[in-house]
């Protein structure tokens, strides 16, 4: 009985302690608010510089060298919120680190498959993705979220996860034969270090771990998508 | 309080798993039968440590009927068994790219030797350090848990055979370069390296007189008469400091970045063991001598 009578007294006093720790301070919270209106703002430029430059050409073709400026701004500055953001730290460092990589790595180190259309296909992909996402955590951080915005952000990933993969895949693909013809990045022996890096190989071992990695990834944002708009029938629609 | 009732319940949903109506001394609870005792974990919290199995019922702070949680561990696998199987992955992998067994080096390079002798006094530095594991595994060790998570096992050997293969493919390359300074060079990486070896199994040898045979007690350790362990003085787990001191001599033999690399992984995951061995030393013991770092003298 009395053991009972403590559990309950700990718990009240977890609650409160709950309630006093959730959610950042001002402070921090002005800082993500600012942070969120860039990105989301940064990408806007990105889409918006697409269909402005498709419109003038007539073609898909070659629309990176429009944008490829602020994507590689907005993309790199993506490093300042792992560990801020409400994501677990694992998969949103894991997922900037590979997007940085693909921007730099891949596609500006190898300026031949800069033309690739499957350059377009994740760009967009990665575009529509962060203006959602950035939104979302924007109106969270200021507690009045929009559902759609909410259903758009476990919703349009759906078909935006597998095209950007596709982007990537196919872009990584079409770097190959350029990187084992100029052996960039590469270091072979004999050298004083005794250490050799293959980069044509690390590629392909890179594209080989999208295998076991994307589908976690992917079912993750499925169970999330359950959790958060799984009880559609409980709340109403004015959010 | 005499405790005389035991209930044990699942430590995730709570569902009653076993009722013991009297408490005869000394009870032994086996909640399903397919759970053999090492992978059982019985506390008082649910999100609490595990009990020991030295504690006594009648010792722990529960009223006449006691409540216990019960945590399926998942299967176990022994310590010993994983450090047999860890350790000699490295010695045979290793021997397989020194001896150049077909399919690792160009078809040209099969069976031959190299021409340098580092390459050779390296393999042989580094088959003595993991024979001296596996035997000091077999006889000095004393392990206070019998058992690990399954899953480490094959966490485990893919960090050792994995770096082992990596390192050995480059020291026993046909292409490979000796150290930059020569036989200097090499000669005091050797020193360095066989001096920390000794001082590594000083302290197994130390910390394992601490312990009696079967016993599971933990003292605090102490310099002894041998000056291997008169680091103690400075430092909670010496033996991770000699450790670290031996790949940095072997690092420095070879002069190989995967060498260096493993060095450091291990140096990282020495430093994380030794940070909590020392923590848990200073919650143990009041008396813990505060001059002593976790694993580097007065910097970590």
């Amino acid at each position: 009985m009395a053991a009972h009578a403590a559990t309950g007294a700990k718990t009240a006093t977890n609650d409160v302690s709950h309630k006093r720790r959730k959610g950042p301070g001002a402070l921090a919270t002005v800082y993500l608010v600012i942070y969120n209106v860039v990105m989301t703002a940064g990408w806007l430029v990105i889409a918006v510089g697409l269909v402005r430059s498709y419109l003038a050409k007539g073609s898909y073709h070659g629309l990176y060298y429009s944008i490829e400026k602020p994507l590689k701004f907005f993309q790199t500055g993506a490093v300042l919120e792992v560990g801020i953001v409400p994501s677990s730290v694992v998969l949103t460092g894991f997922q900037v680190m590979s997007r940085v990589f693909l921007t730099w790595a891949v596609t500006h180190s190898v300026r031949e498959v800069q033309n690739e259309d499957s350059v377009l296909l994740f760009v967009v992909a990665w575009t529509i993705t962060e203006i959602i996402r950035y939104s979302f955590y924007t109106f969270s951080l200021l507690n009045h979220l929009p559902y759609l915005i909410k259903w758009a952000r476990y919703t349009l990933f759906i078909v935006l996860y597998p095209m950007g993969v596709t982007g990537e895949l196919l872009t990584i693909y079409s770097a190959l034969p350029y990187v084992q013809k100029t052996g960039l990045y590469s270091i072979t022996l004999p050298n004083k270090y005794n250490f050799s890096f293959d980069y044509h190989t690390f590629l392909i071992l890179t594209m080989i771990s999208y295998i076991p990695l994307f589908p976690q990834l992917y079912f993750h944002m499925m169970r999330q998508r359950k959790k958060v708009l799984g009880h559609l029938e409980e709340h109403s629609k004015n959010e | 309080m005499k405790c005389e009732k035991v209930e044990i319940l699942d430590a995730k949903t709570k569902d009653k798993l076993c009722f013991l109506d009297k408490v005869r001394p000394p009870p032994r609870v086996c909640v399903h039968p397919q759970w053999y005792p090492a992978r059982q974990s019985i506390r008082l919290d649910p999100k609490g440590k595990s009990l020991k199995d030295e504690d006594v019922l009648q010792q722990l702070p529960v009223g006449t009927t006691a409540t216990f949680y019960f945590r399926d561990l998942g299967a176990q696998i022994s310590w010993v068994t994983v450090f047999l199987t860890e350790y000699t992955g490295p010695l045979i992998i290793y021997l397989l790219f020194y001896f150049r067994v077909p399919f690792i080096y160009a078809p040209k390079y099969d069976f031959t030797t190299s021409k340098h002798w580092v390459v050779h006094l390296a393999c042989m530095c580094h088959s003595f350090h993991y024979v001296k594991r596996l035997l000091e595994t077999l006889f000095v060790h004393r392990f206070s848990h019998g058992t690990m998570p399954l899953r480490n096992i094959f966490k485990n050997c893919t960090y050792y055979w994995g770096f082992a293969a990596w390192m050995a493919y480059y020291i026993n390359h046909p292409l490979y370069t000796p150290p930059m300074y020569g036989e200097q060079q090499v000669t005091i990486a050797l020193m360095i390296f066989l001096f920390c070896q000794i001082g590594n199994f000083s302290i197994h040898i130390a910390l394992r007189n601490l312990r009696p045979p079967g016993s599971k007690t933990r003292k605090i350790p102490y310099p002894t008469k041998n000056p291997f362990t008169w680091v103690f003085l400075l430092v909670s787990c010496p033996n991770y400091t000699y450790e670290l001191g031996s790949w940095l001599g072997f690092t420095m033999m070879t002069q190989c970045l995967p060498v260096a690399f493993f060095t450091f992984v291990g140096f990282v995951q020495m430093t994380v063991w030794a940070k909590g061995k020392h923590r848990s030393y200073l919650k143990e013991f009041r008396d813990y001598p505060t001059l002593r770092s976790p694993i580097l003298p007065f910097i970590l």
